[in-house]
């Protein structure tokens, strides 16, 4: 019961802080928006990038290996065997001559060749579907080595252009991550300051407090709570202000650049309102933490 | 020179041992203090400004730690009390002060009531224990006054109320007088001492006001240069300047 009236104090407390504190507080929350929506702008480019990466990771963690012509099929089988046993690997397919030869023909854009074709110089292959594209150049020298492989051209990896992959993959992760520590920091200053200016405006009454023995938690409740208050303000309307841009920017996006794959995928924008709701509250809790920490000593 | 209190047979409900206070810039507010104040009793602490009564009170109500020696009140020592008890020892204080330190944006009655409040207590308590220290400071006609309508003794009501609301059984108050003209201020020590004798409250009060103290002939300490210089049990504020050379 007596924590039940400490919280009802705390809030009301916080309350009565907050608008008190009118344009301190207003102007802290329409920054706070503004970088929590510059934040939630960063995850979803961060997002939109990581998809079209992932489509293209999918596309180039598959290697195709030639099988020479007269290898035994008891060969092939022990190593496709061996693929499928191999933890790195999620799926191999055995793709014979004559489905290789099928598969060249009912592409429309090889009918001229095919009916020129005699015979069937395309060679048999094993389509292998590694789990992580770090893993495909290690598969591909396990391939390389086998000795069933096709000597002129035994797979198709393009060890360079995954490299590359792999390496802007990385950039975008870690600018992402900096961007967002970045704003992060920002905020937290933003509402340790906020936080300031209300402990300076009720200085007698932390006095007062203080003297009447009132705990420091008791003290510092009312000024987190404001923080988180601040924190999760600016967050609804960030999020409100994404919700309502973002399905307008895919549209714009698919007609100007359709050949981009982006997409609307509301399971990430149900994501994105949690983490800006729960980071709003935490940058405010911690902000406000951080400062009245030093000035609600008793 | 250290005197020692010549009160035996009463417990001490305050005892400073020797103690000292130095402050970072190189300030020695008090040196080799040793005090004894039983419970009940009502004591003076006079001396110039700068003298030492301020670091003491704050000593006394844990704003500061002792640089060395040792202060107890009720059997606690409060430099080696943690952080997280303090609450608890204020709530035994009553503090009153010469700036009476009310918040404006509260009543009378508020103001008195935030004292429980920020302890949690229920509403119904809160009620009754307010209004029966307002009453006992002569201002329960005035609750729902905001203490820009008081004048400055009936602030300093307000003040003693909201000391007296914890019921505690030490009353520490800092120039209580020092705003208040000569009428008024005998009007708040009226209440001191009914406060000490009724409710057998300690009372420790820092003083500038020589008339109080040579009428009340109550027990006098004077410090001067950080040192206790002397303690009559009915002492009045003119010999101690006589005995010590102090200033007025």
């Amino acid at each position: 019961m007596r924590l039940w009236r400490h919280l009802v104090f705390a809030l009301s407390s916080a309350w009565q802080s907050f608008w008190r504190n009118a344009a301190v507080s207003l102007a802290a929350v329409g920054t706070i928006t503004l970088i929590l929506a510059l934040a939630g702008v960063n995850l979803l480019i961060g997002h939109t990038l990581g998809g079209i990466l992932d489509q293209y990771k999918s596309r180039v963690s598959v290697i195709s290996i030639s099988i020479a012509d007269g290898t035994p099929l008891s060969t092939v089988y022990d190593f496709e065997g061996q693929l499928q046993g191999d933890p790195r690997v999620s799926s191999v397919t055995l793709i014979t001559k004559d489905e290789a030869l099928a598969h060249f023909s009912a592409d429309p854009q090889n009918a001229d060749i095919a009916r020129q074709i005699e015979g069937n110089p395309l060679a048999a292959k094993l389509e292998v579907h590694v789990a992580s594209l770090a893993d495909v150049a290690a598969i591909d020298a396990e391939a390389r080595a086998w000795r069933g492989a096709d000597p002129a051209n035994p797979t198709d990896y393009q060890g360079e252009f995954i490299s590359r992959m792999l390496r802007l993959s990385q950039w975008v992760d870690w600018a992402g991550l900096v961007v967002l520590g970045i704003l992060m920091i920002v905020s937290v200053f933003i509402v340790m300051n906020t936080i300031r200016t209300a402990v300076y405006h009720r200085r007698q009454e932390i006095e007062v407090m203080k003297l009447v023995g009132a705990t420091e938690w008791f003290v510092r409740g009312p000024f987190v709570i404001e923080g988180v208050l601040t924190g999760v303000l600016a967050a609804s309307l960030a999020l409100g202000a994404l919700l309502l841009a973002y399905h307008p920017f895919v549209d714009r996006f698919h007609s100007d650049l359709f050949f981009i794959p982006l997409g609307y995928d509301p399971k990430f924008v149900a994501e994105l309102a949690r983490d800006v709701l729960i980071g709003g509250a935490l940058l405010g809790a911690l902000g406000s933490y951080i400062g009245v920490r030093r000035y609600v000593r008793v | 020179m250290v005197l020692q209190a010549d009160f035996v047979g009463a417990r001490p409900l305050i005892s400073f041992q020797h103690v000292w206070k130095r402050y970072p810039n190189g300030t020695e507010a008090l040196r080799d203090v040793t005090l004894s104040v039983p419970e009940g009793d009502f004591l003076f602490l006079v001396g110039a400004s700068g003298a030492g009564k301020s670091s003491l009170i704050r000593l006394l109500i844990r704003e500061e730690k002792p640089s060395r020696g040792k202060i107890f009140v009720d059997g606690q020592e409060l430099g080696r009390m943690k952080r997280r008890h303090l609450p608890h020892y204020r709530r035994k204080v009553g503090l009153v002060f010469q700036d009476f330190k009310l918040l404006p944006r509260l009543t009378v009655y508020e103001n008195v009531a935030f004292a429980l409040r920020v302890l949690g207590e229920p509403g119904g308590e809160i009620r009754r224990r307010s209004t029966e220290a307002l009453e006992t400071v002569g201002l329960a006609g005035k609750l729902e006054k905001y203490p820009r309508e008081l004048s400055g003794g009936e602030q300093q009501r307000v003040a003693i109320a909201r000391a007296l609301v914890h019921q505690p059984r030490l009353i520490v108050a800092d120039e209580p007088t020092g705003n208040l003209d000569p009428a008024t201020g005998w009007e708040i020590m009226q209440l001191f001492l009914q406060i000490n004798h009724q409710a057998k409250a300690t009372v420790l009060m820092a003083t500038h006001n020589r008339d109080i103290v040579d009428l009340l002939r109550r027990r006098v300490v004077a410090i001067d240069g950080g040192h206790i210089v002397r303690d009559d049990r009915a002492g009045g504020y003119h010999e101690t300047l006589a005995a010590s050379g102090l200033r007025a």
